[in-house]
């Protein structure tokens, strides 16, 4: 059931106002002990609310999003807010324009509550790298939350949010999402546009919607999706019909990679629910195929050799002049090293610090450059794969999450942990998490622009599973 | 003369060093097979398909919070530090 039409119903026959609805919300945000929020955008979010009531007490129609109640991970501009990065340079820094993303949801009428915690620019994949406080896991609290866009799943998951806008460079949505048993989706890279996002890596960095339903996931992604003059990676693109997912006659093929199973990281119980699933999905009459992929620590090494290169070029403005929490120094260069030393973490140092290595003179043939070729590689590998199966299915994540603390003591054990979401991400491809399958969920993924078959096969598993 | 640059003057974060965590990965890349050679970009954009080349004034909305961001004002200036040349 879409929680949005449900919503939205409501509104629309006066059962419940926006105002009751918003209040409710910010409260269970404001009164949430699992570190979510960085900023509540309260008066915004009241007023907007007041308009919606006004419009429906006139007798008029709204919009399916209009008075909708969202939340928007803390990466994203939106004017007059602050937008920290979970990060203390960033701490008081206030956006001056707004995401296209973020705006098109604004122009259909969904409110934003919330800038929502998680992994400080996004490096991280427990939500622990923060100033705000490790995000707690949504069902354990005990546990880790995912990351980086930690917030925004635990938000979704506990229904603070009725959906949040999160950001997937490696993983980033995937993995909360699986941690918290939500949907979560990497669209295409290039489906949305990322212009005003605050980029990790660009050429990974994907816009897209955590929900609670694949009807929701739909209704957000069609509205945030399109050409962008301000993000020439964009492309126009059709919208996906409810109808149109509903019929999953014609997926015939699903492949998964037999070296992500068969090893000795994996879970044993999530290898044993990963191969229930596909006992399950061959019993529908569909052919199941094992394909070769890259092992594990390739596809690692590869996404992180890229990703650091591109953070270091990224966050290298990032040095307290025009913005920011600078600290004065004796001169030009020792204001801005202090400024950097003293407000980056130490993973996103570490990760800076790894780019400049790999794009020094003497190191940028011998890895960095490979690192692009490997990267070709894997595109290739997943072209060939495309022309045999219709969908790639795939756990979320080898492990059930680790418990808060754990993750930052052992930061090569951290990277590891993501080597099931990064490899769609060098593709380029949609993915979606599936709260079903594995205790973190299962990963659906087709060509890239086919947005619509990861989603037509999620019906297809809520019926199947 | 060549001047090395070491990854904490490269990062601009002072006392910055290699990680052990990271070498490890590299150390995987160096190991492989791949080639060096070059790659073709995959996000090119296309020469037909670039944007307008005008100027378009931000809204002053937005000029104010540019200048509420910057860090430190004096008697109605911007200060930056003094560049010194080396």
């Amino acid at each position: 059931m879409s929680n949005i039409r449900k919503i939205h119903d409501q509104l629309q026959n006066k059962e419940i106002s926006c105002l009751e609805l918003i209040k409710n919300k910010l409260d269970l945000l404001k009164s949430n002990t699992h570190h979510t929020v960085n900023s509540l955008l309260d008066e915004t979010a009241l007023a907007l609310a007041k308009k919606v009531d006004a419009k429906i007490a006139n007798g008029e129609k709204i919009g399916l999003l209009e008075g909708i109640p969202f939340g928007v991970k803390d990466v994203y501009m939106l004017q007059g807010t602050y937008t920290t990065a979970s990060s203390d340079l960033l701490k008081q820094y206030k956006s001056s324009y707004t995401a296209t993303a973020i705006q098109k949801l604004l122009d259909a009428g969904a409110i934003p509550l919330v800038k929502e915690n998680g992994d400080s620019f996004g490096h991280g994949s427990s939500s622990e790298n923060t100033i705000f406080g490790a995000v707690k896991n949504a069902v354990n609290p005990d546990l880790v939350s995912g990351g980086s866009s930690g917030g925004s799943a635990v938000n979704v998951a506990k229904e603070y949010t009725v959906f949040s806008i999160g950001g997937d460079t490696g993983g980033s949505i995937r993995q909360p999402a699986g941690y918290n048993n939500v949907y979560g989706l990497k669209p295409t890279y290039g489906r949305i546009s990322r212009f005003g996002i605050l980029a990790y890596a660009s050429s990974t960095d994907c816009v897209g919607p955590i929900a609670k339903s694949i009807e929701d996931v739909r209704i957000v992604l069609n509205v945030m999706s399109g050409k962008d003059v301000k993000d020439q990676t964009t492309y126009a693109s059709k919208e996906i019909l409810e109808d149109t997912i509903l019929n999953t006659d014609e997926i015939k093929t699903v492949g998964y990679f037999k070296n992500f199973i068969e090893n000795d990281a994996i879970d044993a119980k999530v290898k044993a629910d990963f191969l229930a699933s596909i006992e399950k999905i061959k019993a529908k009459g569909i052919t199941v195929k094992e394909l070769d992929f890259f092992e594990s620590d390739t596809l690692v090494s590869t996404y992180y050799t890229l990703a650091m290169a591109e953070t270091a070029s990224n966050l290298s403005r990032l040095d307290g002049t025009n913005y920011g929490a600078r600290i004065e120094g004796d001169n030009l260069k020792d204001t801005y090293s202090i400024t950097r030393s003293e407000n980056f973490s130490e993973e996103t140092k570490r990760r800076i610090v790894g780019g400049n290595q790999v794009l020094s003179q003497g190191f940028s043939d011998e890895i960095y450059l490979k690192g692009l070729n490997l990267r070709d590689q894997i595109s290739e590998n997943f072209e060939k794969d495309f022309k045999e199966v219709d969908i790639i299915l795939s756990p979320v994540t080898p492990n059930n999450p680790p418990k808060i603390g754990d993750s930052l003591k052992d930061p090569l054990a951290m990277y590891l942990s993501d080597a099931y979401t990064v490899g769609f991400s060098l593709g380029q491809l949609p993915t979606l998490t599936v709260p079903q399958g594995t205790a973190t969920g299962l990963q659906i993924t087709a060509a890239k622009n086919n947005d619509e078959l990861v989603l037509k096969f999620a019906n297809f598993l809520k019926d199947t599973l | 003369m060549t001047k090395i640059m070491t990854v904490d003057v490269l990062s601009s974060i002072k006392g910055a060093k290699e990680s052990e965590a990271v070498s490890k990965l590299f150390d995987v890349i160096k190991s492989t097979n791949a080639t060096t050679a070059n790659t073709v970009s995959r996000n090119a954009v296309s020469l037909n398909n670039l944007r307008e080349d005008v100027v378009v004034h931000s809204p002053q909305a937005e000029k104010d919070i540019i200048i509420e961001n910057f860090p430190r004002e004096k008697n109605g200036y911007l200060v930056v530090a003094k560049v010194i040349e080396e």
